[in-house]
């Protein structure tokens, strides 16, 4: 292979971040390579990849299930999570090791509940992605504080008849409930799968009491560690296998051909570290496990899918799988985005983040079509922040001082802080993005990063060969040399923007790692510190801050939503009856009135014919009576029917000006306002001789509002035929005299005005009155007499008019009551 | 820019807004660019194009924007308005001036429609008022609130077409509170005291109408000449009514020489012309809504003529009939002496004449010492 190559080219002084040329040619097969592998994945996923069962054994096989289902991936953060639980009692023997140890935490929820519902829930739901992170902290916290698991004892670890399918139970089961299943379910799953379903949690939780049991476990390590280990040997062996499964499904799918020598040169570096990691990965034979851990979540994730949880023979994967896409068949613009996607990468965890990352999507695209559909070539490469960033480091620190605490065992602790410090290197590349550290790049921090890094590397490649050891330094190089180059090369292109976060993430982590992490890191150090020191790294920075702003093209096709608008105001509802109309069939003359609240009843609805007797009925009632109320009520109805029935005639209009005119003689302004909207509306379609008496009526209402607005639109669409009108000409008149505050030719109006407009006056003439008054005191001297008051003001007479004056506090004159002392008056009247 | 193709077009909106362009990515959605005549971009379905190029909801307002200046030339202004609508959905992130250019173009579209379609748009740039008004966090140099002067403006524009010049009142207080009143743009002051000086006007609040009306008419640019005359058609009437005629050279400049008779008639006191000239030129009077202010020159009008009754009689103590003589002159119907009472006792009330009536005697009695105060001083 040309990796091996590259891991052949010894580049034993390797400079900080010089990439020599021709090995990043050398190393621009591996990224094909993965490239390669990953569209393979997903073309396997969808064909469904059969896990065989072979693959699920215990053994090395297990990395090899193929799990492609989105669930797989969803829940690899768990797997993260759960690893770096496992690392910690890496070294117990526990073969077995659950990937979703998250659920019992319940991470989200509050550590009392843990039992309940978060733990078992975040991991069905797609959703519990989110909460993972959350998850992180609370463990760090919750540590002492969770209960441990329920009593109720599980049966052994070993005990438990692993069915290979237990069945997933949808809802998480209270605790209690869940541990009686359990047993049965998940441990023993020979296929592996059974982690991966969101069911089994279930059975994580069952492993997770049943180590609780074991009183050692508990002595040193707070509650919430135990759970994991506990887990691990519940699930026996089986589990430790399927774990693996999950981790490294590419690598399953990757072994097959070439790309396992690829893997190993990986392996190498990790190997020297731990001893404890064999139970993760009984086939990884060394230390391995760690990094191999670390790696895991990240090749793992794209695998993981199997979503049955039983699927023992992953036959039903394969159905699932959609024979359609072959990768021959892929549109070419996505084989280019998936080369763009890998060459972005920076490093090996990259890629494999990558790898998992394109995976989920390009085979949703593929399914549900859009993959031949979209623009590849604007699609933003993946981003694989994993989301959990922040909280890392804390538990990892808490984790580490219980840890250290817990004296019992002693020997085993200290390998445990290594191993766990390990696992958490590796996470964190991954996941903890602490923004502190990217902030302050202090060449120093970088060398440690790197030196990590390389750590990681080292497990990653140490999953698929056992034996690299020797190897472990060579490959590393190789890679770094194959990240820088990567590195350029995106850049060179453009791709850059992707790979530049996931190199920002990447060197936070490791810097988090050192932080943690004495004794490992420090020993790579030496070797590997300059390593990173290129420029990419700070482009690299830049980029992913550019990236915040990357587009998101919007996926749906863009409708442009021009939303009709509603109907204008007044044909709204007249539409509506037109298009339905009634024909009433109701005979009685008269008929209360009802806000109609639902379709009218033609049945109560009288037809114009009755309508007509009606309004003759109504006006010869109010002659004799004089009843307002009756008459509005009984109006109001008539015209309620004409509106149901959408009579809009000169019936109507007769209609509407009674009712203006009975209301107008009552003040009934409210009324006489509603009649008045539909005449101008209705006397559009239907001119009657009373148009111009309403206009006036409209007019003069204007003054009484004083809406000179008003008063010139409507001046403004006053015809001469309309202006010879002798209402709207008296009102015409009216209104100069008012404007001019001509006082006595406004009065003079005021009692001839025309049929009802005095009404209409009355409104306001008090008003007018006192202005007039005013003017009238202040300028006659020394006094007025009240007669001329009288007639300039229009009082129908001498009592009217002195009520008035008294009213408004006028003094007269001592030696002639029937004059005004206008100067006192003035003086009171513009005080008071 | 008059010919960039669509991608070009884009591709200009999506540097853009990359490079946080506010202004240039305003004058893309603006309808005062020239990109607007631009056939190439008039397509009646951009969506995809837009989709492709810019990221949400960017890719929608570019795509209105592009159907809408489809629309308009094809005169489909309800289309147009709809999609405009559209446009302007958006405005929360945006920088003002941004904000600015979409409203205005949103007005531009407005202008074709009925009185509901004002009334609608007048909603939307209340929304983006409201956005603006609220901007309270940002710095004062990006702060949305500049851009609130400028929706003001539309929304008065808007108010005034339909007649709702109550609804300006909460604008105007919220630019009298605004901190950055006097640092707005010179061209947005001009308008905005523009409006708000026609809206005293109607308040016949003349004293501030003048104030503001001169304002907008001094600091208006002088290349403006038809805002220029705008502007005149209120400050004439308003400065007629506190007492200042304008010249001839005046009116002749602005072309609004509709004015000239009332201004002479006014000055002369010459009812009669003035009543004709009000006649002749009312539909003009009425279009503009000064029709109703400048009949209250009547009242001036009166003012002039009685001061040439004093004038003749020489006399502080005029008989009323005199005045009535000289009311009948002016052919002025159905005078009474009780009448010119009336007249005589408003002009005393307001101040244009020193004096009182004796009823007694019939008469009318001025003050010795500037019996008509200059119209400047009254009031």
């Amino acid at each position: 292979m040309a990796v091996n190559a590259a891991q052949q080219a010894p580049t034993p002084n390797w400079p900080y971040g010089s990439n020599s040329s021709g090995e990043g040619q050398v190393h621009e097969n591996p990224e094909w390579e993965k490239a390669r592998k990953a569209l393979a994945s997903i073309t396997k996923s969808q064909n469904s990849t059969k896990t065989s069962p072979t693959n699920l054994t215990p053994q090395q096989t297990g990395p090899y299930q193929p799990t492609d289902s989105p669930a797989m991936q969803q829940q690899q953060y768990y797997q993260q999570w759960y690893q770096q639980n496992q690392q910690q009692y890496a070294g117990y023997p526990y073969p077995y090791n659950y990937y979703y140890p998250m659920p019992p935490y319940g991470g989200p929820y509050p550590p009392g509940q843990y039992g309940v519902q978060g733990g078992y829930q975040t991991p069905t739901t797609p959703t519990g992605q989110a909460p993972a992170m959350p998850m992180m902290e609370d463990q760090s916290s919750s540590y002492s504080s969770q209960p441990p698991p329920p009593a109720t004892p599980q049966p052994p670890p070993q005990s438990p008849t692993s069915t290979d399918q237990p069945p997933p139970p949808p809802i998480p089961p209270p605790p209690n409930a869940q541990f009686p299943p359990s047993p049965s379910q998940t441990p023993y799953n020979p296929n592996g799968t059974l982690p991966y379903s969101p069911t089994d949690s279930n059975p994580m939780m069952q492993g997770y009491n049943s180590g609780q049991i074991r009183p050692g476990y508990q002595g040193y390590q707070a509650p919430a560690y135990l759970p994991p280990q506990q887990q691990a040997p519940g699930q026996g062996p089986y589990g430790g296998p399927g774990r693996v499964d999950a981790k490294k499904p590419n690598n399953s799918n990757m072994n097959k051909g070439d790309q396992q020598p690829w893997q190993r040169m990986k392996q190498a570096p990790g190997t020297g570290a731990v001893k404890f990691n064999i139970q993760k990965r009984p086939y990884v034979m060394g230390n391995q496990n760690f990094t191999s851990g670390d790696q895991a979540p990240g090749l793992a994730s794209p695998t993981a899918a199997n979503p049955s949880p039983g699927s023992a023979p992953g036959t039903s994967n394969t159905s699932t799988g959609s024979a359609q896409t072959r990768p021959q068949d892929w549109p070419q613009a996505m084989k280019e985005y998936v080369q763009r996607c890998f060459t972005a990468c920076e490093s090996e965890e990259d890629k494999d983040r990558t790898e998992k990352v394109l995976k989920d999507l390009l085979q949703s695209r593929l399914q549900d079509g859009s993959a031949y559909t979209i623009d590849w070539t604007r699609e933003p490469l993946p981003d694989l922040k994993p989301k959990q960033s922040r909280w890392e480091a804390i538990p990892q620190r808490s984790q580490e001082n219980a840890i250290g605490r817990g004296g019992a065992t002693r020997g085993r602790g200290g390998a445990r802080l290594g191993n766990y410090r390990n696992v958490f290197s590796q996470r964190s590349p991954s996941s903890s993005s602490s923004r502190s550290s990217s902030r302050s790049p202090s060449p120093h921090s970088r060398h440690r990063d790197r030196s990590r890094h390389h750590r990681s590397d080292s497990g990653s490649q140490s999953d698929s060969s056992m034996s690299s050891d020797l190897r472990l330094p060579l490959s590393r190089r190789q890679q770094k040399a194959a990240r820088g180059r990567g590195g350029e090369r995106g850049r060179g292109r453009g791709a850059a923007g992707e790979r530049g976060r996931g190199r920002g993430k990447a060197n936070r982590g490791r810097r988090n790692m050192e932080d943690l992490s004495g004794g490992i890191g420090k020993k790579r150090k030496g070797g590997n510190a300059g390593l990173d020191f290129h420029d990419p790294n700070r482009e690299a920075k830049k980029q992913s801050r550019a990236a915040r702003f990357h587009t998101k093209l919007r996926t749906e096709p863009l409708v442009l939503n021009i939303n009709v608008f509603d109907l204008p105001n007044g044909t709204q509802e007249g539409l509506s009856w037109d298009e339905c109309p009634i024909v009433g069939t109701c005979q009685d003359i008269t008929k209360n009135y009802l806000r109609l609240t639902c379709a009218p009843d033609p049945s109560t609805v009288r037809p114009v014919s009755v309508l007509r007797k009606s309004l003759i009925a109504v006006k010869a009632h109010w002659k004799s009576n004089q009843d307002y109320v009756y008459a509005c009520e009984q109006m109001k109805s008539i015209r309620q029917d004409l509106t149901v029935q959408g009579v809009r005639t000169d019936f109507t209009v007769e209609v509407y000006e009674t009712h203006a005119r009975i209301a107008l003689e009552k003040g009934d302004h409210e009324e006489f306002n509603q009649c008045q909207t539909q005449l101008k509306a209705l006397y559009k379609d239907c001119p009657s001789d009373n148009v111009g008496e309403f206009t006036s009526y409209r007019l003069i209402y204007y003054i009484f509002t004083k809406n000179s607005g008003d008063l010139t639109t409507e001046l403004v669409y006053l015809t001469p035929e309309l202006r010879a009108d002798p209402c709207v000409a008296h009102a015409l008149e009216l209104r100069t005299a008012w404007a001019l505050g001509n006082f006595h030719r406004f009065f003079r109006l005021y009692k001839n005005a025309p049929r009802m407009a005095a009404y209409l006056i009355d409104k306001f003439v008090e008003r007018e009155r006192n202005l007039a008054l005013r003017a009238i005191l202040k300028t006659f001297r020394p006094s007025v007499p009240v007669e001329y008051v009288q007639s300039s003001l229009a009082f129908p007479d001498l009592d009217s008019c002195v009520a008035f004056l008294t009213g408004l506090g006028v003094t007269f004159t001592p030696s002639d009551p029937s004059k005004i002392d206008c100067k006192v008056s003035s003086v009171s009247l513009t005080t008071s | 820019m008059a010919h960039i193709t669509l991608n070009q077009y884009l591709q200009q909106v999506l540097e853009a807004i990359d490079s946080r362009d506010g202004a240039f990515c305003a004058e893309m959605l603006s309808f005062k660019h020239p990109h607007v005549a631009n056939p190439r971009l008039q397509l009646s379905s951009p969506e995809e194009k837009c989709q492709q190029l810019l990221e949400p909801p960017y890719d929608e307002m570019v795509a209105a924007h592009l159907r809408c200046t489809f629309a308009v030339s094809n005169h489909d202004f309800v289309e147009a308005y709809k999609c405009q609508t559209v446009v302007v959905q958006y405005p929360l992130s945006f920088q003002a001036h941004k904000e600015e250019n979409c409203s205005s173009s949103l007005c531009m579209c407005g202008k074709g429609k009925v009185g509901d379609m004002l009334e609608k748009a007048a909603e939307q740039l209340m929304s983006c008022f409201r956005v603006c008004a609220s901007d309270n966090r940002a710095g004062i140099d990006d702060s949305k609130k500049w851009g609130m002067l400028f929706l003001i403006n539309q929304l008065f524009k808007i108010y005034f077409k339909i007649n709702k010049l109550h609804l300006c009142k909460p604008l105007i207080r919220a630019i009298d509170s605004s901190n950055l009143k006097d640092d707005y743009s010179t061209a947005q002051r001009v308008t905005y005291k523009y409006y708000v000086g026609r809206k005293a006007m109607f308040d016949s609040d003349f004293k501030q109408a003048e104030e503001y009306l001169s304002f907008s008419f001094t600091h208006c640019h002088r290349s403006c000449q038809r805002n220029k005359r705008l502007i005149l058609i209120y400050l004439l009437p308003v400065k007629m009514l506190l007492g200042h005629m304008p010249t001839h050279q005046l009116l002749k400049k602005y072309d609004l020489m509709q004015f000239a008779d009332v201004t002479k008639a006014v000055s002369e006191g010459n009812l009669l012309l003035l009543n004709e000239a009000l006649v002749k030129h009312e539909t003009f009077f009425i279009r503009c809504g000064i029709f109703l202010i400048l009949e209250k020159l009547k009242i001036i009008t009166y003012r002039n003529l009685f001061k040439k009754v004093y004038h003749l009689l020489k006399t502080h103590q005029l008989p009323l009939d005199a005045f009535l003589v000289a009311l009948k002159m002016m052919k002025v119907e159905d005078v009474d002496i009780d009448e010119v009472q009336c007249i005589l006792a408003n002009l005393i009330y307001m101040g244009h004449i020193k004096g009182y009536i004796s009823h007694q005697h019939q008469k009318l009695v001025v003050s010795k010492q500037n019996p008509f105060p200059p119209l400047s001083s009254v009031s």
